[in-house]
């Protein structure tokens, strides 16, 4: 859970009982998804953009991850003091291939093929000093 | 379209120069190209520059206008080309299709770029609608990072190992001693790659470019005045831009869809394709290519997207010395980006001065065996990239 920190930006996602959501939006011509939500379908083939609202996760699979140990600059959100965080490229089963923390770093936990879940976590404090949310993915 | 050649090209050394300013390194390669392609200023008909983000340009990338405040205000045109990384690569790619359209005979193009310290800040934009800005801001995935994520999927699909990332860095720096230009002229052993810090696993500091100061230019021009002017002309035999498509599977932005086939680079892949396809040939036809190594895994990986060996061959060529100048599928004869660093706008222009001597036989110690048809890429946010293919 978040513990009280405010999301990153606002809009991105939700909680949900069973985990987190994505909020973006799915062509319904032909099925592309998109997030954050698009006006317009990016697919090169689609022709008939029909973009609607929709929401994805909270299942998915690791396709890479990488441990982070160095605090990139902001606008960047990072633990304070900092602790080196793994990032990941998760494939949801809805389709959606998407980027995000993870609350893991042991390899065995994140290697490709791992099984997650979207969850909404803190990922640091801003150069405002307030702790801040994303979401996140934690091992299934 | 019109025969576009190669008659000059001309590089300020890469590293950092504090005393200096952009415009003094690119009065240096300016001048050098001047000098190689036998012409003075005044014949210079038009200028295509890449635009900085970085460094002079006025704060709005205007850097031709500063070249040709600085060398003289003849009243030519100037186009300021903006691709990110891939700006050199653009600003190349128009000043061949203004010659080729047959507009100017004579076309300067340069790139010249003083970097800040430390990770390239890739969004100045703080808007919410801005895709790189959520992901810095939500996720927090620097360059290396995004190329570290790539690595380790290489790592986990085709066995790639630690000790072979580590081998392209040993074999760059290899060739690099022999490189007036680059920035980094010394051996480095497999143990001290090794042994540099990790910045994003699996890519360790020695294994990713830094950020560099450094200029170049070509002098371009129709094979009319190439005739008059050069026994020697080197040919642009291709030259394409392109973007990335949608099902590429890259991790860009926040999100995308799941591929169908393997997840790559495809706005390198459609340059390259294209201006292979423009010189009428194949990926086994190149005698060398100088390819956008911003970490040691995209000199494993590019070959393979673009057809000039098997996809999970890479490790096993380079570590049978066919990377080599000498090799049988040279890469980055230069020392690439990893010895030179990273001048982000100059880079399409540096891989045109190298391929220039390359092909010219003009290479020193890094020469490949009498090359005749090499391949130059470059790419940079927002999926733009480049290639040119030049021959003699």
């Amino acid at each position: 859970m978040s513990d009280g920190a405010t999301p990153a930006v606002e809009g991105l996602f939700r909680e949900a009982e069973d985990g987190a959501r994505l909020c973006g939006s799915r062509c319904a011509h032909c099925g592309t998804p998109a997030f954050p939500k698009s006006a317009l379908c990016h697919s090169a083939d689609c022709d008939d953009s029909q973009m609607q609202d929709a929401e994805f996760g909270p299942n998915g699979t690791v396709w890479s991850y990488s441990v982070q140990h160095y605090p990139p600059p902001p606008p960047a959100i990072v633990p304070d003091p900092y602790k080196p965080y793994a990032l990941g490229v998760v494939d949801l089963e809805d389709g959606l291939r998407v980027v995000g923390r993870l609350t893991s770093t042991d390899p065995a936990q994140i290697g490709a093929g791992s099984a997650v879940r979207l969850v909404v976590g803190e990922i640091g404090i801003d150069t405002e000093g307030k702790a801040r949310s994303s979401w996140i993915f934690e091992p299934a | 379209m019109r025969d576009v050649a190669v008659l000059g090209v001309g590089m300020h050394a890469f590293g950092k120069f504090p005393e200096k300013s952009v415009t003094e390194l690119c009065r240096t390669a300016v001048t050098a190209a001047l000098a190689d392609a036998g012409i003075s200023w005044r014949e210079v008909e038009a200028v295509a520059a890449a635009s900085s983000r970085f460094s002079g340009g006025k704060g709005w990338g205007l850097n031709g206008n500063d070249v040709v405040e600085d060398m003289g205000l003849t009243g030519i045109p100037v186009y300021n080309m903006s691709a990110g990384c891939a700006a050199g690569g653009n600003a190349f790619n128009i000043g061949y299709s203004l010659v080729a359209g047959g507009l100017y005979d004579v076309v300067l193009v340069v790139g010249g770029e003083k970097m800040p310290k430390g990770f390239i800040q890739t969004s100045g934009v703080e808007e919410d609608t801005d895709p790189e800005y959520l992901r810095q801001r939500c996720v927090g995935m620097p360059g290396p990072a995004f190329w570290a994520l790539l690595c380790r999927q290489r790592m986990a699909e085709l066995g790639t190992t630690e000790e072979q990332l580590a081998k392209v860095a040993v074999k760059a720096h290899q060739v690099a001693v022999h490189n007036e230009y680059a920035r980094f002229r010394k051996e480095f052993t497999l143990e001290m790659i090794l042994g540099s810090n990790m910045v994003s696993d699996p890519l360790r500091l020695f294994e990713i470019c830094p950020v560099s100061d450094g200029a170049a230019a070509a002098i371009i021009c129709s094979a009319e005045k190439a005739r008059q002017l050069t026994q020697k002309p080197v040919w642009v035999a291709g030259s394409a831009v392109a973007t990335m498509r949608a099902d590429d599977g890259l991790p860009r932005g926040l999100a995308g869809v799941i591929p169908d086939g393997r997840t790559h680079h495809s706005e390198a892949a459609i340059a390259v394709s294209k201006a292979l396809a423009q010189a009428g040939a194949s990926p086994q036809d190149l005698d060398l290519t100088e390819l956008q190594d911003n970490t040691v895994y995209y000199e494993l990986a590019f070959p393979e997207d673009w057809g000039l060996c098997e996809v999970g061959e890479a490790e096993s060529l380079l570590e049978a010395g066919e990377t080599l100048p000498t090799g049988k599928m040279p890469i980055n004869p230069s020392g690439g980006f990893l010895c030179f660093g990273e001048a982000t706008t100059a880079m399409g222009v540096f891989q045109v001065c190298e391929l220039t001597w390359q092909l010219r036989g003009e290479a020193g110690a890094r020469q490949v065996p009498n090359a005749k048809l090499g391949l130059g890429q470059t790419l940079g946010l927002g999926g733009n990239g480049t290639a040119v293919v030049l021959k003699r």
